[in-house]
């Protein structure tokens, strides 16, 4: 899946994650897509949350080893 | 703003620190509007002498390693990013008071109230907690 940004937060721990996201969000335009790399477990449950409660979209959300990988559009 | 936490900071550990800073920073970059009340032990958190050196607990220091390696920001580091977030920090005037403690002991941007300051914040707020 194609992403418009890229952000790296693979080795950091709660609330990091959540925190570089919304930076990096913050810089999109309506409708652009992050594409968020992380290895903390909890970031699947995190991120589908704050997402949600964001107003933006969650597209998509594979695993590839321990690495998770996240696409949220900005809504 | 999505939504208002209400903290209130009362104890002073490494943990206290970390329980405290992850939720605000949490809060604050899901948008919600955040203000933390530090009093009693809770005043560690912001006390510029002590932040960066919180203790862990009694009987807790086996877990220093646990803490290094699961890669949690530090303490500093949170508490810029909260600010930077525009978590609002109130520290208690009397217990500043009981511990002799001027504003210019603690990290800057910090408001100095009472138990109204903070209740006056904390009244409609969705989320309220003690730590």
């Amino acid at each position: 899946m194609n992403a418009d940004k890229i952000l790296d937060a693979k080795g950091l721990a709660c609330p990091m994650p959540i925190v570089k996201t919304r930076k990096e969000m913050k810089e999109l335009e309506s409708g652009q897509v992050l594409q968020i790399l992380a290895t903390d477990k909890g970031a699947k449950a995190d991120l589908t949350a704050w997402a949600k409660s964001g107003g933006h979209e969650l597209l998509d959300s594979q695993e590839e080893g321990d690495v998770l990988k996240f696409w949220i559009q900005k809504g | 703003m999505a939504g208002k936490t209400a903290i209130i900071a009362s104890n002073g550990s490494l943990f206290d620190a970390y329980k405290v800073y992850n939720i605000a920073t949490a809060a604050a970059a899901s948008d919600h509007e955040v203000a933390i009340f530090f009093t009693f032990e809770g005043l560690n958190l912001i006390n510029k002498e002590a932040y960066g050196q919180l203790a862990l607990p009694a009987g807790k220091e086996a877990m220093a390693e646990g803490l290094k390696n699961s890669n949690v920001p530090a303490v500093t580091e949170l508490v810029e990013m909260a600010q930077e977030l525009g978590v609002k920090f109130i520290g208690c005037q009397m217990t500043m008071d009981v511990f002799g403690l001027k504003k210019e002991a603690f990290v800057d941007g910090i408001e100095v109230g009472g138990a109204v300051t903070f209740l006056e914040f904390a009244k409609d707020a969705d989320v309220t907690l003690t730590f």
